[in-house]
């Protein structure tokens, strides 16, 4: 117990360990949500002026609240709980993999998703449902890169050179099924395969909260076992968390967290590499909650921006991420390179 | 990479026999093999003038993308044999150096700004991948010297962020998309001969620089001090490879879109026989580069009939196990 840590207690039986900067960074990236929130709902001309808000949000069933509760709310809350969803994802792989770059994106796991959602889209139609369709390629994906490298998620660079190939085998696929669609069918398609909030139904509002209230939980209490586990094999055994099956649980609830931000919103770019980086410098604490809201926040932002910019046609919400991302990573690999760890 | 020296010339010998063979072979195949099949006999005859109409007209639209893959299958072998090389490092394909996307970008640049016009395209195709490496090498080589995996992850970022931008204006202007996820595939179909011929001296060019360049690479392969001890310089050596590489595979890049992992295994087969000695190696990788690319073509006429699978479908099934081998090779090497 550190001087940083306070004792919160509920009555005599509920008492809560507390990372003081954790919580100070957890109410901060709530308000940043809560703002980037009324930006979203008041933005641009169909935009709700945030003092109509309360009554847009509640009862009165006029323009403006069809505005909030059928075109931009659902496109909020995707955005918040898909973030939310990749931000926990990336968070548990990197603690699973020890691993900075241990991403979803970077070991191929979301192109993975893409190509099995492209598959029991259009190839098999029907056989299961698109979001797991997603799961299985995600799955997929993992047990390939997994299996390759010959030294499962130990070493980095192979980690990385792995992806690359399943990346490479995922997209060509996914390619390759543009070409076999019409071309507005594959307008639709590539703006989805980029990430994309728009046009979201309050069905896929449903699909990200039930994935995220349920493997989000399961993430908490499996960060707890993490941490035992980061001590090393022997304690973890020695207490009872068994070290290899916390790990094989964190990567499954890992994969459904991310292939569930796939299904509703398509492989947004970078964000699940980047939260967990971000939170962990800011909150000095590897905690799944820091993360998810950290994905949120930023998922959110870059929606943001993707409506500000002026564009022939609104570009979809993961060019921005992948823009961004894409220069984050590079800055990790040199910090990585000077630390030697490459 | 502890490559064993005793290569003898007989099994050099042998090698070459066979990528020899083969070459001829898979040409063959190519002109023969599709939804309507000719006998190696017909197009004997065909190609002697004696062969039947119908015949010369299907040859004829085969023997574009047979030329094609010839040259472009020599190219990105030769690049990836350089590349390799350079970074001494197994892994290295053109194709994860960031060259697809320089390409793609400066071609979807031309065609949403300028108006695409094809034959300009290929000099946009090969002025973006020049650009693509000359970023990847400054990445990948600031902070000390350039090699292992450090090219392969800068490749990664670029690619990342040309994506960004490749996604931006394609999905900006529908036309552009169009044309843009028929390039992407990579494709030796549909193409006419008059690429073939614009690319060719680029390619010509890039084969002749790289193969005056394979004592150099086998001195870098023993290190930069002995490299220098022994009255060459490394960098300039780097420097003219990547032209080389630059020129080659973005010059196929330009002709046939982008196709991974031909420049990856293609070395690797061919040092099975050469050994580590470039001026073996290169010599090699002309001959098998168009033996894989062909097969690869012949095989996604065959196996999605009476559709066919594009070529760069193929070689990144094909070539991604390759990639995964290498890969599983390295344990023991801290990567």
């Amino acid at each position: 117990m550190t001087a940083h840590h306070r004792i919160l207690r509920v009555g005599t039986r509920v008492s809560l360990r507390v990372h003081v900067r954790t919580l100070v960074v957890i109410t901060c990236l709530v308000v940043a949500i809560i703002g980037l929130a009324v930006v979203t709902l008041a933005l641009g001309d169909l935009g709700v002026s945030p003092l109509q808000l309360p009554a847009a949000l509640f009862g009165d069933t006029g323009a403006s609240s069809f505005v909030v509760q059928t075109l931009r709310g659902p496109r909020l809350l995707v955005a918040i709980g898909a973030g939310a969803a990749f931000g926990v994802s990336g968070s548990l792989f990197q603690r699973v993999t020890r691993n900075p770059l241990g991403s979803p994106d970077v070991i191929g796991l979301m192109a993975g998703a893409s190509a099995g959602a492209v598959a029991f889209g259009i190839l098999w139609p029907g056989v299961v449902p698109l979001p797991v369709g997603a799961v299985i390629g995600a799955i997929a994906a993992i047990a390939l890169v997994y299996v390759s490298t010959g030294t499962g998620f130990a070493s980095p660079g192979k980690l990385i050179i792995a992806g690359i190939g399943v990346q490479a085998i995922a997209l060509s696929f996914v390619q390759f099924m543009l070409t076999r669609i019409k071309r507005e069918q594959a307008t639709v398609l590539a703006t989805w395969l980029n990430g994309s909030l728009e046009a979201r139904s309050l069905d896929d509002v449903g699909i990200i909260l039930v994935v995220l209230g349920v493997f989000g939980t399961v993430a908490l209490v499996l960060s707890r076992r993490l941490a035992l586990v980061e001590m090393g094999d022997d304690i973890a055994d020695g207490v009872g968390a068994s070290a290899s099956r916390t790990r094989t649980f964190a990567v499954l609830t890992a994969i459904v967290l991310a292939a569930g931000g796939v299904a509703v919103c398509g492989p947004v770019a970078f964000i699940a590499l980047m939260a967990p980086h971000v939170a962990r410098v800011v909150a000095r604490s590897s905690s799944p909650v820091v993360a998810g809201l950290m994905g949120a926040m930023m998922l959110l932002f870059a929606d943001v921006i993707v409506q500000f910019v002026p564009a022939p046609q609104q570009l979809p919400v993961g060019v921005v991420t992948a823009l961004i991302g894409g220069i984050f990573l590079g800055g990790l690999l040199m910090s990585q390179w000077r630390k030697g760890a490459l | 990479m502890a490559e064993r020296r005793a290569h003898g010339s007989g099994r050099y010998a042998l090698g070459v026999a066979a990528a020899v063979v083969l070459l001829g072979i898979s040409i063959i195949a190519s002109l023969g093999v599709g939804s309507k099949a000719l006998e190696p006999g017909q197009i004997i005859d065909s190609i002697t003038g004696s062969g039947d109409d119908y015949v010369d007209a299907v040859l004829a639209s085969r023997v574009p993308r047979t030329i094609l893959g010839v040259i472009v299958g020599a190219a990105l072998a030769v690049a990836g044999g350089v590349m390799q090389g350079v970074t001494r490092n197994p892994l290295a394909d053109p194709g994860l150096f960031g060259i697809n996307v320089g390409a793609a970008a400066a071609i979807v640049t031309g065609a949403a700004f300028f108006g695409t016009v094809a034959s300009s395209s290929v000099w946009l195709a090969l002025i973006g991948a020049v650009v693509a490496v000359i970023i990847v090498y400054a990445l990948g080589s600031s902070r000390g010297q350039a090699g292992t995996t450090r090219i392969v992850l800068a490749g990664a970022v670029v690619t990342a962020v040309f994506s960004a931008y490749v996604q931006a204006i394609s999905l900006s202007f529908p036309d552009v998309f169009d044309a843009y996820r028929f390039w992407v595939v990579g494709s030796l179909a549909g193409r006419s001969i008059e690429q073939a011929w614009l690319i060719l001296p680029f390619i010509i060019v890039g084969l002749v620089l790289a193969l005056g360049l394979a004592p150099g690479l086998n001195m870098l392969a023993l290190g930069d001090d002995v490299a220098t001890a022994l009255g060459q310089r490394p960098v300039v050596v780097r420097l003219l490879s990547g032209a080389s590489v630059a020129i080659l595979a973005g010059a196929a890049t330009a002709g046939v879109g982008p196709v991974l992992f031909v420049g990856l295994a293609v070395p690797h087969i061919a040092r099975m026989f050469s050994g580590p000695d470039h001026r073996r190696l290169l010599p090699l990788c002309i001959a098998l580069g168009p033996v894989l690319l062909l097969l690869s073509d012949v095989l996604g006429r065959v196996i999605a009939r009476p559709d066919e699978l594009m070529v760069g479908v193929m070689t990144a099934f094909v070539g991604a196990p390759a990639l995964f081998i290498a890969l599983r090779r390295l344990r023991g090497e801290r990567r």
